[in-house]
């Protein structure tokens, strides 16, 4: 149904039986075609999506993606693209099944509804680079989220996109953006990234794009300097990103040139902006005062979205607009929406909340500011506050769930205690009487992140309980071939953003919206937990090193930096290292790397390679041995240690490439102590020999706290006595005139 | 070339003009998403009704009235449970039923006795300053006539269509409509058609009616109190203007939409002001202060329930409520098709909540998390409330309801919807 039907079925029904439908006053006028894109390449929604695709996660009790479809409808779409990734085959049952939306089906809105699938996405730019080969996109399209919640109306937006396009064939897209005030607020605060635009306030032309969040090292922004030439110009971080671009199909042609780029913010919106002198196209941002509009794109947003249509911000789609055919909930007293059928024992009390068809609950229970699903059945004197659950969920007498998500078929023992930000998953089973951590919150899911059947972790979920604590598997390299269906790696890997925001999710809950304080706290938490798990993953690694601080950098610069200077010196048929220093200053300019992180990356690349040296496979060279091989076995090593790697003349800099060097061997793994100081001392020495390193760096090295920091640092350091000594005296039979000079050469 | 400006926007105009395109199927579901998207409300929700029901009736295969009846009754209720606070939408299903039943009856009559049984039957209440409709408003047939089941048709239509003699008899055996004798369907069915075009010219020409009545209830030198004044009410103070001088205080403002820097009513004020009536516009809460001043209170309805409570716009209720406290009159416009035959539902009574965003704007986070925000768009008000009730057919008072619901409706439509089993 899906690759050769869209071929054949866009095109026809282009200009087929419903050409007439909304809008075709004009014959001329295409019909307005709409790219949904169902996969955001992200795991923010595991464990629940380990079962099922995010778009078909009930939001209010309706799939997330009717709200996509639906605000699609409202405005008048005609044609609908469909691209799909993991669990591709569910949403196009579920879609094909519905007859509201079928492909086939007479009743649908849309003249045309296909699914596109491509194998070897590995993230939204692969879509969007298909889309264009397809050559299906025949005028100005809408592209959106499948998890989009809004209820819009873009005719004006449309029209002035449309109006801009006739006047200038270069602007070729419009963002669609809701302007949410400058206090905090929950769409504000659970989106973790604050995408800053730069806007031209006369024309609505956006200028430059860049994102800024939390954890990031520096505070500032820089503005390209083009955006000077504009008489005036506006700096907005209140805006919400709704993921609504108007598009021509120029934008596609410029996501095919640009073969690397894969979000649509980050690189796209950024790299378009920023190549402007190049490309020549404008992009245009249409900022929005009313309206509502977010994406369910991380639990907190989904949260935040389900209140929201609780207290009808959402309107239309409120719970009693019945959106999807055999709901039929209405509004009762106390703000509550109640389905048909459904059993409220004297004394249970609902407030706010909606309840679905078929479910029971029995007296003395109080029910608040949540969603229960279809034919769950709650015992006596539950509470449930803030939480969302799924259809057929059992909660047994007395207990109490709070603020967190109860998937499909959960049982809840009775008298258990679910905390805040608790995730249970698709049929867990908690038994009776078991409390939940609620530092961290649980995460508690029958399969584990490869979709293997978890062992019950019986001191967890009780010994009538099933279910185990899911746990991303982020340290081993090799577990991601294995899942690679699943989640894509280099996505991962190569952004922070994503990264970033999987962090959001993979270690704090959606409580996080309580409060700016909680929010904090949490993170820290997040940043503890990473510390103690692995050490070399990816997600981890960063952010064990920003713990550490000295290079809060991005680790897909780190790493990359690293590999590629340890693959340089390796290399057993070129002795050039030229090219890995060109490569090397490109990652840093790309990633606008600090000179601390590259400091961090050139010590630990050589520290490898020397470390590598020792070991008895790779020839068991003696530590000097080693040091001066893998220092100057590649001609221009050594200046380019000295000029990137050290980065200045001054005594701070070299004492802190010394660190540096420490403080990698501290990461190097199979190295004991005595062989790492041993090794420290060699290079040292050896850097010291090739003026890379004078003695005075080296001193300072030394006289520095954080050097004797921690046993093993402590370790590493006393191997080097003999060195500083050695070095001391050479200071003490040197003249004073070599002094003053270094002094001098300190001051500049 | 100049950008379009076509809207993509699906309207009740877009699906009236897709209906050739589409199937009957897809119209129903077309609509019924639009109402429950909101983009089909208010008034047009009873056009929308009688435009829908006009292609069930033309495009659905039916062979007897029993079929016609059940097929009306299965897509209006669908309709009406589509927009549970569009009471407008039951009553013209229920007109339309009760249309059918009347030609179907009137077509045996004719078939028996001769060529317009209809036309004597023209008497109206209030009808003399009305317009002369060409077709009279259905009403309840004398029991002889439904009781006339002939045998034997002497139409020329059904030497066509004998045919369809089994089908009926064997389909609706049980009830009286299908014990008649088949006479054309294919009459019936232009003459429903041609009926429900009334309802819907009835429902186009209500406000200017409605207008017609504007110089006997508006003397000179009222001063009229008009709470958020609907298009019927605007026609009507328009209407009214160009015959007396008078004052109109706006009360009730709507907060002007963004982006506009028009003041409210701007467009309603100039062309009062330019016949020469003078206009007020007041913050709601100075609404107290002018009730003494005030000579009479105006509003629209959305619907009046039998006991003659109202379904109104929020804020007409305290309005009306300080006009009864000074015993001043309040007059409300409501059309004959929105008077419906039953009591107000639960959620009539509840009213119908609306968006947060009218009082808090969702950019200013604390309030929004501090707030319980229930903002009602409709109310009810009770019907001790309301002295006049100005229809089309003319001014009515609470007590004569009754009998306008028994000259539109017929008491077996008026459950319409109950009687269907849950799909």
């Amino acid at each position: 149904m899906s690759k050769q039907g869209a071929k054949g079925g866009a095109a026809a029904g282009a200009k087929g039986k419903k050409a007439a439908k909304p809008g075709a006053e004009e014959k001329s006028e295409d019909v307005l075609q709409a790219v949904i894109v169902a996969d955001s390449f992200q795991d923010r929604f595991r464990p629940f999506t380990l079962e099922r695709p995010r778009c078909l996660l009930p939001l209010a009790n309706v799939p997330v993606i009717e709200y996509t479809l639906e605000f699609l409808a409202s405005n008048g779409v005609q044609e609908v693209f469909i691209y799909c990734g993991a669990h591709s085959e569910d949403v196009e049952h579920s879609i094909h099944e519905s007859s509201r939306w079928g492909p086939g089906s007479p009743l649908s809105p849309f003249s045309a509804l296909e699914f596109i699938r491509v194998s070897d996405a590995t993230s939204i730019g692969d879509f969007l680079r298909d889309l264009d080969k397809r050559s299906m996109i025949s005028g100005d399209f809408i592209l959106v989220h499948g998890d989009l919640v809004s209820n819009i109306q873009l005719d004006a937006a449309l029209a002035r996109h449309r109006a801009r396009r006739e006047a200038n064939r270069d602007a070729c897209m419009t963002v669609v953006l809701r302007s949410v005030g400058t206090q905090p607020h929950r769409a504000a605060k659970a989106r973790g990234i604050t995408p800053v635009y730069v806007v031209d306030p006369t024309t609505g032309r956006c200028l430059q794009y860049e994102e800024t969040h939390p954890l990031q090292s520096e505070h500032y922004l820089n503005l390209d300097p083009s955006v000077f030439s504009h008489p005036q110009f506006e700096i907005r971080t209140d805006l919400v990103d709704c993921g609504i671009d108007i598009c021509t199909p120029d934008v596609l042609a410029l996501w095919s040139e640009s073969f690397d780029y894969e979000l649509p913010r980050k690189n796209f919106l950024h790299g378009v902006l920023k190549d402007h002198e190049l490309n020549g196209k404008m992009l245009y941002a249409e900022i929005l005062d009313d309206g509502y509009a977010a994406r369910a794109s991380n639990l907190q947003m989904y949260d935040c979205i389900s209140q929201d249509v609780l207290e009808r911000w959402t309107l239309p789609f409120v719970p009693d607009s019945n959106l999807i055919h055999d709901q039929t909930y209405r509004r009762v007293k106390d703000g509550s929406y109640l389905e048909d059928h459904v059993v409220l024992e004297r004394g249970a009390k609902v407030t706010r909340s909606a309840i679905g068809e078929g479910t029971a609950i029995k007296t003395g229970s109080a029910i608040s500011s949540s969603i229960v699903g279809r034919r769950c059945k709650i015992g006596k004197n539950v509470r449930i506050e803030n939480s969302y659950i799924w259809d057929d969920a059992v909660i047994g007498d007395g207990a109490s769930v709070v603020h967190s998500v109860l998937a499909g078929s959960v049982v809840i023992g009775a008298n258990a205690v679910i905390p805040e930000g608790s995730l249970i998953s698709y049929k867990a089973h908690i038994d009776n009487g078991v409390q939940l951590p609620s530092k961290p919150p649980a995460r508690i899911s029958v399969l584990t992140d490869d979709k293997r059947v978890a062992e019950t972790d019986v001191s967890l979920v009780g010994k009538g309980g099933k279910g185990a604590l899911y746990e991303v598997v982020h340290g081993e390299e090799e577990s991601d071939d294995e899942e690679g269906e699943e989640r894509d790696p280099t996505v991962l890997q190569s952004s922070l953003i994503y990264s970033l925001e999987g962090l959001n999710l993979s270690t704090s809950s959606i409580s996080t919206l309580a409060s700016d304080d909680e929010y904090d706290s949490d993170d820290d938490v997040s940043m503890a937990g990473s510390l103690q798990t692995s050490e070399s993953g990816r997600t981890r690694d960063r952010l064990s090193s920003f713990a550490s601080d000295d290079a809060s950098k991005p680790e897909s610069f780190h790493n990359d930096a690293v590999h590629g200077l340890i693959d340089a010196l390796r290399a057993d048929d070129s002795d050039d290292f030229d090219s890995a220093k060109l490569e090397f200053m490109g990652l840093r300019l790309a990633n606008n790397a600090s000179d601390s992180a590259m400091r961090r990356a050139i010590a630990v690349a050589f520290v490898r390679r020397a470390a590598e040296l020792l070991r008895p496979d790779q020839g068991g060279l003696e530590p000097t041995k080693a040091a001066s091989e893998s220092l100057t076995s590649k001609k221009g090593a050594v200046k380019f240690i000295k000029e990137v790697g050290v980065g200045g003349e001054g005594v701070t800099e070299q004492a802190e490439f010394a660190l540096a060097l420490q403080k990698a061997l501290l990461g190097v793994r199979d190295l004991e102590a005595a062989r790492g100081g041993a090794l420290l001392a060699a290079l040292l020495q050896k850097l010291y020999s090739l003026d890379v390193l004078e003695e005075e760096g080296i001193l300072a090295w030394w006289a520095d706290k954080r050097a004797g920091e921690g046993a093993q640092m402590d370790a590493l350091k006393e191997k080097c006595r003999v060195l500083v000594e050695w070095l001391e005296n050479a200071d003490e039979e040197g003249s004073s005139e070599e002094e003053e000079d270094d002094e001098d050469d300190d001051s500049e | 070339m100049a950008p379009s400006q076509t809207s993509h926007v699906p309207t009740l105009d877009s699906l009236i003009k897709a209906f050739d395109s589409q199937s009957l199927e897809a119209s129903v579901e077309s609509l019924i998403f639009l109402l429950k998207r909101r983009q089909v409300k208010g008034d047009e929700c009873a056009k929308a009704t009688a435009h829908i029901l006009c292609q069930v009736v033309t495009k659905s295969t039916w062979h007897d009235v029993d079929q016609l009846i059940s097929r009306v009754q299965i897509t209006g209720s669908r309709l009406a449970r589509a927009a549970p606070m569009e009471p407008v939408i039951g009553n013209i299903v229920r007109r339309v039923l009760g249309l059918i039943r009347d030609e179907a009856s009137e077509d045996r009559n004719a078939d028996d006795g001769g060529s317009d049984a209809g036309s004597d039957i023209q008497a109206l209440p209030a009808s003399a300053n009305l317009p002369q409709k060409p077709h009279p408003l259905p009403f309840r047939p004398p029991p002889s006539v439904a009781a006339a089941g002939l045998q034997v048709s002497k139409s020329m239509f059904n030497l066509l269509s004998v045919a369809d003699t089994s089908d009926s008899l064997m389909t609706g055996a049980s009830t009286p409509m299908s014990q008649a004798q088949p006479t054309s369907m294919h009459a019936l069915r232009s003459e429903v058609k041609d009926g429900i075009d009334e309802i819907l010219d009835e429902i186009n020409q209500a406000d200017d009616q409605i207008a017609g009545f504007a110089e006997i209830q508006i003397h000179p030198g009222d001063y009229v109190l008009a709470y958020q004044p609907t298009k019927t009410v605007e026609r009507f103070l328009v209407k009214a203007a160009s015959k007396r001088r008078f004052t109109v205080i706006f009360a009730g403002l709507d907060s002007p939409a963004p982006g506009s820097a028009e003041p409210p009513y701007a467009a309603l004020r100039k062309r009062l002001n330019a016949a020469g009536v003078e206009t007020i516009n007041l913050a709601s809460n100075g609404l107290m202060a002018y009730i003494p001043r005030v000579n009479k209170v105006i509003f629209g309805a959305k619907a009046v329930y039998q006991n003659g409570g109202l379904l109104v716009n929020s804020g007409c209720c305290i309005a009306a409520l300080a006009a009864h406290e000074y015993l001043k009159p309040v007059i409300v416009l409501s059309p004959v098709y929105k008077f419906c035959p039953e009591d107000p539902s639960d959620e009539v009574l509840r009213g119908e909540l609306g968006n947060p965003s009218s009082y808090v704007s969702y950019a200013n986070g604390p309030a929004v998390e501090a707030l319980d925000i229930e903002s009602t768009i409709t109310e009810y008000i009770p019907p001790e409330l309301i002295d006049v009730y100005l229809t089309n057919l003319g001014p009515q008072t609470q007590h004569h309801l009754a009998s306008i619901l028994a000259d539109h409706y017929k008491t077996e439509d008026i459950n319409f919807a109950v009687h269907l089993a849950e799909p």
